[in-house]
């Protein structure tokens, strides 16, 4: 218990820091950035907003103070709780986010879990039958998965499955000219179908790629010689012997690529008309929304490190030779990446 | 702004689409009573980030939707009463007197009083937002119906305050007030989902003409998306850029709208003596700085060549910065795709080929601009290539260099740049051209100065009836213009192109500003289905 206790302490301390490393590193690099604020937020209009009427609008946006001056007041106002408003949308922080997350993280949770199934399945169908057809049919697939930008994707599918075959809406989370509040979940669920497919594309190809060779690598070791020795059946050493031990490098990439989510996600929603939180970034970023973009970069940071923390438990559930880590212990564990590490050689 | 790798994309995309979808027919609208939709899908851009508040910029264009304006713009840009039966500007041109109409109400039940018009213009005279109302010293009621709006200076332009300021009803204005507009235009507003639509029904309180469509969604998806839907027949009119407008789409039309939106280049009109604005931005251009070359350049660009080739027909040819207003000084227009004249005129000042290398000198200096565009805009970028091509027959070596914004600013007075312009408010024009505007912010960026220039811009600023002012922006043209003065080589004039359903008459859509797209709404009230 004190042990488990201990452990989170550690995961809490990490998450700060590493919070506190990327608000800085983010302000450092808006304030860097040529991009100016009030140029980026006027617009085609340039010639309509005087100066004077620039003077309104930095001092609405409280731009008249030096950077470190902005970035401690941002600071204190974050640790009493207050995100701030966000420039472009004239709406506190918290609430964009919020309203933006929720359509997002459904959207990644799909996504996420349809790459994870069908990259271990093709990875685990190529890895037991390597070097045939299907086998040289799933890489060729995955590498070029792999290769292909979501948002080509996204224009392919949409192309496709919308505009030729008009089985699925051209955009939005919902059909157009529903109210949100009469949208029905099925309605949702059809919205949401072909960004997913475009956004799990992004997951798909490296887990398959990593979950074949795991299979490979397991079925060549002496245990499963021995097992087949034995006259287990190939579809029992398959279940028996290698999906336990191929899921584990599979689980910890598919916890690990949470954060290539978000980037494909920004894209995959760009392209669909999706309106979930990689829209907002997109607008946050080219227009210089400070307090709207660190709050982005911080949510997703902590995303990502809570992605990576699961992805090291479970992985540490399903091989048991990668034993909990213990800090200020220090055990020998000579081969604990192992299967990781040969795969991506 | 688009990424280049996205409009490739985009490109192949298209063309793969227009394979797959040949022969391919589209589900017809809904529809309501007398065969016309009972709602009306439009994707037109111009989703406003911070809501529908018009104290911050929403409706700058003068068709607010939810909310009404004092003045609107017709279709050939006069101006006529909205909200305002009447209105006049005392003698000194600093005191506006309105009179509003009494049976004008917002949506939530309340009369339109003069209170609320004043509560309006003070409130965005103060607030940082997009719209400028800063001339105005205070607005105030003067009588249930009549307001005073006092300037801190003469101001004409002003009018187009009062024609594009939605008025807000002053107890209903609050901070959740762009989320929830009210007022008492044409449309009240039922939902907007940022980042995907807005729904708007028809305001049955409206005190002016009804609309014909009782509900409307504005889609606002990215221009993939929106060519999507227009392929899908998602949708019933489509905002799209001109070098898409050349395609058949099913069961649409082509609608072309006249606009002010233009492309020129802008000329450093100061020679180049290593002065440098207070950021350190060089000033001065040996090479342009010289009436001659800006002349010749202005002679030697074939317009016509320009519209039919980089604009595919859609846009004219632009001879200054409001060829499309009823201010335009027609007299101005020259004959141009003339490189024979320009390379007379170049001789003639003393820009004479020693060396034989095909380009001018003259006292050592060679005739080299670089043109400055910025990157990634495709139209600007085939202009500008376009131009190099014309003028190098006259003996002019133009190198075009596309940058950021930022990169360009740091050029801005001592490069030419090719911008884009193009407003409904002469106060633009006056930035182009007047001396004190030079080098503030991207206003006269040639920083050009002429006395009888001035003088024109100022008495149109200053005159209290629109005929006085529409003489002297006419008359400030003459010395500026391309065979004068030329501190800019005005090229084209851009048409705003669309699709409509074939059934979906849009009458007669008032002559565009820069920006595509959402001005259109301004004539909603005359769109009518036809079948």
């Amino acid at each position: 218990m004190l042990r488990l206790l201990r452990g989170v302490g550690t995961r809490a301390a990490q998450l700060a820091l590493l919070l506190a490393a990327v608000a800085v590193a983010s302000f450092a690099l808006m304030s860097a950035s040529p991009v100016d604020p009030v140029d980026a937020y006027i617009g085609a209009e340039l010639s309509a907003v005087g100066p004077e009427q620039r003077e309104l609008i930095e001092q609405r946006w409280a731009l008249d103070d030096s950077a470190p001056e902005r970035f401690v007041a941002w600071a204190g106002e974050l640790l009493r709780g207050n995100a701030g408003e966000s420039h472009i949308y004239g709406q506190p922080v918290t609430e964009v986010i919020g309203s933006r997350l929720v359509a997002s993280l459904g959207l990644m949770a799909g996504a996420w879990l349809l790459s994870g199934l069908f990259g271990f399945a093709l990875g685990v169908l190529a890895g037991s039958r390597r070097g045939t057809l299907v086998d040289r049919g799933i890489t060729w697939w995955a590498y070029t998965l792999s290769s292909a930008p979501t948002f080509w994707v996204g224009l392919i599918l949409l192309y496709v499955f919308s505009v030729w075959l008009q089985w699925t809406p051209v955009c939005c989370a919902g059909p157009i000219g529903v109210l949100s509040e009469d949208v029905t979940l099925w309605q949702r669920l059809h919205h949401m179908l072909l960004p997913m497919l475009a956004l799990s594309v992004v997951g798909i190809g490296p887990i398959t790629l990593h979950t074949r060779q795991a299979v490979a690598e397991v079925l060549s070791q002496d245990h499963v010689t021995f097992a087949r020795a034995l006259g287990e059946t190939p579809r029992g050493v398959l279940v028996r012997r290698v999906l336990r031990n191929a899921a584990a490098p599979a689980v910890m990439l598919q916890f690990a690529s949470i954060g290539e989510l978000f980037g494909g996600s920004v894209l995959a929603e760009q392209v669909f008309s999706y309106p979930g939180l990689g829209q907002a970034t997109t607008q946050a970023a080219l227009r210089q929304d400070v307090p709207l973009l660190l709050a982005i970069a911080l949510v997703t940071a902590a995303l990502v490190f809570v992605g990576n923390t699961l992805g090291d438990l479970v992985h540490r559930r399903l091989d048991p030779r990668a034993a909990p880590e213990v800090p200020g212990r220090s055990v020998p564990r000579p081969d604990r990446d192992a299967p990781v590490e040969q795969v991506s050689a | 702004m688009r990424r280049p790798a996205r409009s490739t994309a985009l490109a192949a995309a298209a063309l793969l689409a227009s394979a797959l979808t040949a022969g391919c027919a589209s589900d017809p609208a809904p529809v309501g009573d007398g065969g016309r939709p009972a709602q009306l899908t439009v994707a037109l851009g111009g989703e406003p980030d911070d809501g529908f508040d018009p104290t911050l910029g929403w409706g700058r264009y003068g068709s607010p939707l939810f909310q009404s304006t004092l003045l609107q713009r017709t279709a050939d840009l006069d101006v006529t009463g909205d909200l305002a039966t009447e209105w006049e500007v005392s003698r000194d041109g600093r005191v506006w007197t309105v009179e509003i109409r009494d049976d004008a109400r917002f949506t939530d039940g309340t009369p339109v009083r003069a209170e609320d018009v004043a509560y309006t213009f003070n409130q965005a005279a103060r607030s940082g937002g997009l719209t400028d109302v800063t001339v105005l010293e205070r607005a105030e009621a003067t009588g249930p119906t009549t307001v005073e709006l006092r300037l801190r200076r003469a101001q004409s332009t002003f009018v187009n305050r009062l024609v594009s300021l939605g008025i807000v009803p002053e107890d209903a204005h609050g901070p959740g007030y762009a989320r929830q507009p009210i007022g008492s235009g044409p449309y009240s507003f039922v939902s907007w989902e940022p980042g995907q639509q807005l729904v708007v029904e028809r305001n049955d309180d409206y005190y002016g003409e009804q609309p014909e469509f009782e509900r409307l969604v504005f889609l606002f998806t990215d221009e993939d998306a929106t060519l999507a839907a227009l392929r899908a027949g998602e949708v019933d009119l489509a905002g799209v850029p001109s070098s898409m407008a050349s395609e058949d789409v099913a069961d649409m039309s082509l609608v072309t709208v006249p606009s002010l939106d233009n492309r020129a280049l802008s000329f450093p009109t100061l020679p180049d003596e290593g002065r440098t604005t207070e950021d350190g931005r060089p000033i001065g251009n040996d090479v342009s700085a010289d009436v001659a070359v800006r002349r010749a350049i202005n002679l030697a660009v074939d317009r016509e060549a320009l519209v039919a080739g980089v604009l595919d027909g859609h846009g004219s040819p632009a001879y200054g910065p409001v060829d499309e207003a009823p201010w335009f000084e027609p007299s101005t227009a020259i004959e141009d795709a003339d490189p024979d004249a320009a390379a007379a005129l170049l001789e003639e000042a003393g820009w004479t080929d020693e060396d034989g290398d095909g380009v001018r000198e003259k006292d050592g200096i060679a005739a080299e601009l670089t043109l400055y565009y910025p990157a990634g805009d495709s139209l600007r970028q085939n202009l500008a290539l376009a131009v190099v091509d014309m003028v190098d027959d006259a003996g002019i070596a133009i190198t075009p260099r596309a940058g950021s914004w930022e990169e360009i600013e740091q050029h801005l007075h001592a490069d030419p740049v090719l911008f884009g312009w193009g407003s409904h408010d002469p106060m633009e024009m006056y930035n182009h051209l007047a001396s004190s505007q030079a080098g503030v912010e991207y206003n006269n960026p040639g920083m050009y100065a002429d006395d009888e220039v001035d003088r024109h811009l100022e008495a149109a600023l200053a005159a209290t009836d629109p005929e006085t002012a529409s003489r002297h922006w006419q008359a400030a043209q003459v010395p500026s213009g391309p065979a004068a003065d030329a501190p800019w080589a005005w090229l084209v004039n851009l048409d705003h192109t669309y699709y409509a359903r074939s059934c979906l008459d849009l009458g007669d859509p008032v002559v565009e500003p820069h920006g595509h797209g959402w001005p259109l709404t301004a004539g909603i009230a005359d769109w009518r289905w036809s079948c």
